[in-house]
């Protein structure tokens, strides 16, 4: 196996053996502070096929994949002033049957220390990684090939390439690298300009509950009505949401409205080339102050619009991520003890990052598999884990002309999501609704 | 298919309800009900629990090695007092409130508050050998630990049942404060006194009841708005 770059070496003398450990990634570093029960740094990727789940097979290509994705095969430890991930020798991870309420918080020591669980339910696979192992595209690169080889076990002739990777050759260096550090170049690090946002307020459900509501609609209409506003399909679903938000924040009693925010992940990848299958992300936050005065709906889109064209180029994000990066390479800050260090971050999110936005939106875009794995595909799901606050985030992604929304939150009432698909319905998109929400949820929540 | 009539979208067969406006899915051309598997399951997983039986098992040892030695000096060499007693006590103490949190976490909220409250209890009783008089653990200790216990009880068991704002967690701990002020108040008056006489306690007391009127009144405004 090749040497990653970021790969450091330990021997340990009873043994003899050669150890390794990676370091976690610029974000990552964050994500194992936050853990708590109530927060869930844990998202999903699901795939739906035509056919149902056979779980023997599928545990056979767990067992073939999981030695392709090296960091994935990880247990989370805590040195002296970091945490980093060591190969997990343990039994697993297996597949288990699917639950009702996905992206439990994943306590560290449980699961034979996994960091990652593998579902299944009828035709579809389910994949929930911690987020310190890696984004939604290295998330996809696994569910994936782990279906691509499930599909092999069956008999089908499937094909390498795109998130498919080949199982049998050994993880590119560039694949397990922290590119963050590689790009984080800038000579100035642009200042964090934060405010309160509005959040959403609801009542929330005992523990481990994670109510999900998707819209499944049809990508040619969304772009249709995306390109009447002139605007792409992301502008166009983020102003939808904001548009909600408003309209929630106006239907409740405020001593003072607050400007609405969408937190919403960029892929750096689409800017800065590297074939990473950590994290590789950073945030923006699209907005809209109801104290400037009464937006309509074509002045949100046209600002979205704006402030998409303004932030996410090459040159903004180099910055943002300078600034990230100038926290970690700083000699003070690398010498406190990580004790110290986690409840600074956990403070810091809890009582600023988190009040930072109202929801948060993210978007894969439009997938792309390999052809001869398409006729096995129906489409595909993701979903993000339960935050601090009660808010609700959306998660979109695409496949062939399948539009996907998943909204999951973590309390009963679901205005946002109402406000939300209501308005889609208005501009004339066809939704159909699935949710996880039992009938008792819905009368609770009336 | 059907369509929610208030919400325009398709609804999922498996779905008996509107999940966006709680609309009943009634559908004329399909009146008699099939069912249709969800496209979720029903099995609700539960975080498997991490016992921190590592801990557990050091600070056992170290708070049951930290009281025998305590015992075994006083008995052995220094004889004059029951110094022990109370470091007996504390170790007692401080395993009965850690112990559920490392290894039992599965022991309901009320049963380990009540448990603490026992050893609390129990570690005054162990003081009153220290005192030229016991009169004060019936008179004093005692019913104010039972107060306490009794109050933190209440208050676990509103914020448990109901679960509330940040603002309603506020007002459990405003009436919450007041009343073991008074408690505390009349227990010290019939103790030295024999009768009752609110002082301080009325201050606090007042205090609190600003408080919980304007805050009763922030969230009736906005259970009000919400409706």
């Amino acid at each position: 196996m090749s040497q990653p770059t970021n790969k450091r070496r330990r021997l340990r003398p009873a043994a003899r053996q050669q150890k390794e450990w990676y370091k976690l990634d610029l974000s990552a570093i964050v994500y194992p502070t936050l853990q708590r029960k109530d927060f869930s740094s844990v998202y999903r990727l699901s795939v739906l096929l035509k056919e149902d789940i056979k779980p023997g097979i599928l545990q056979q290509a767990v067992h073939i994949t999981m030695e392709r994705f090296p960091t994935y095969k990880t247990a989370i430890r805590k040195g002296l002033f970091w945490r980093y991930l060591e190969p997990n020798l343990r039994p697993g991870p297996f597949v288990e049957e699917d639950i009702k309420n996905p992206c439990m918080p994943m306590p560290f020591r449980a699961n034979n220390r996994y960091l990652v669980r593998i579902y299944y339910y009828r035709n579809r696979i389910s994949l929930e990684a911690h987020h310190c192992l890696g984004d939604g595209t290295g998330g996809m690169c696994v569910l994936q090939t782990l279906t691509a080889t499930y599909l092999r076990l069956l008999g089908a002739k499937i094909t390498n390439g795109g998130f498919v990777l080949d199982v049998r050759e050994a993880p590119h260096p560039e694949e397990l690298e922290d590119a963050y550090l590689r790009y984080a170049n800038a000579k100035v690090c642009p200042p964090r300009l934060g405010e309160k946002a509005y959040r959403v307020r609801g009542t929330k459900e005992p523990f481990y509950t994670l109510n999900i509501i998707d819209g499944i609609m049809s990508v040619k209409e969304v772009m249709h009505v995306a390109s009447q506003y002139h605007a792409t399909i992301t502008e166009y679903l983020n102003s939808v949401l904001l548009y909600a938000l408003l309209q929630k924040q106006q239907s409740e009693w405020h001593l003072k409205e607050r400007p609405v925010k969408i937190a919403m992940p960029v892929n750096l990848r689409r800017f800065f080339p590297s074939r990473t299958l950590r994290n590789f992300i950073t945030m923006i936050y699209p907005s809209i102050d109801p104290r400037l005065g009464d937006y309509s709906f074509d002045e949100i889109i046209q600002h979205v619009h704006n402030y998409m064209r303004f932030y996410i180029n090459e040159k903004f994000l180099r910055g943002d991520i300078t600034t990230n990066a100038s926290t970690e390479r700083n000699p003070f800050i690398r010498i406190v003890p990580l004790f110290i260090k986690d409840f600074v971050v956990r403070t810091f999110y809890t009582k600023i990052q988190d009040k930072n936005s109202s929801a948060g939106l993210t978007n894969m875009g439009a997938l792309k598999v390999p052809e001869d794995m398409k006729p096995y595909i129906e489409r595909f799901d993701i979903y993000m884990g339960q935050p601090f606050s009660s808010r609700t985030n959306c998660a979109i992604i695409s496949f062939e002309d399948i539009l996907t929304i998943n909204f999951a939150s973590s309390i009963i009432e679901a205005d946002v999501e109402r406000l939300f698909f209501r308005k889609l319905v208005e501009d004339g998109i066809h939704v159909k609704i699935e949710s996880n929400r039992s009938e008792e949820i819905i009368n609770g929540g009336k | 298919m059907s369509y929610c009539v208030n919400c325009g979208v398709e609804l999922d067969p498996s779905l008996k309800q509107c999940p966006l406006c709680n609309a009943p899915v009634i559908n004329p051309m399909e009146l008699k009900k099939q069912t249709t598997v969800s496209p979720f399951p029903e099995h609700r997983g539960q975080v498997e629990t991490v016992r921190h039986k590592d801990v557990a098992v050091l600070l056992t040892t170290f708070l049951f090695s930290t009281g025998a030695a305590c015992a075994l000096l006083n008995l052995l060499t220094f004889k004059k007092t029951l110094w022990s007693l109370p470091l007996i006590g504390i170790c007692a103490v401080i395993w009965v409130f850690a112990v559920p949190l490392l290894l039992y976490r599965r022991i309901p909220a009320w049963c380990s508050i009540l448990l603490d409250g026992m050893i609390t209890g129990l570690y005054l009783y162990l003081l009153t050998c220290l005192t030229k008089s016991d009169e004060w653990f019936p008179g004093i200790g005692l019913p104010i630990v039972i107060l306490l216990t009794i109050l933190i009880e209440a208050v676990t068991f509103l914020y448990r049942k109901f679960p509330i704002s940040f603002l309603g967690s506020a007002l459990y701990f405003v009436l919450a404060t007041a009343l073991l002020c008074v408690g505390i108040e009349i227990i010290l008056d019939l103790y030295f006194h024999s009768a009752i006489q609110l002082g301080w306690s009325a201050v606090v007391l007042t205090a609190c009841a600003i408080m919980t009127v304007t805050i009763s009144t922030i969230l009736s405004k906005k259970g009000c708005v919400t409706q």
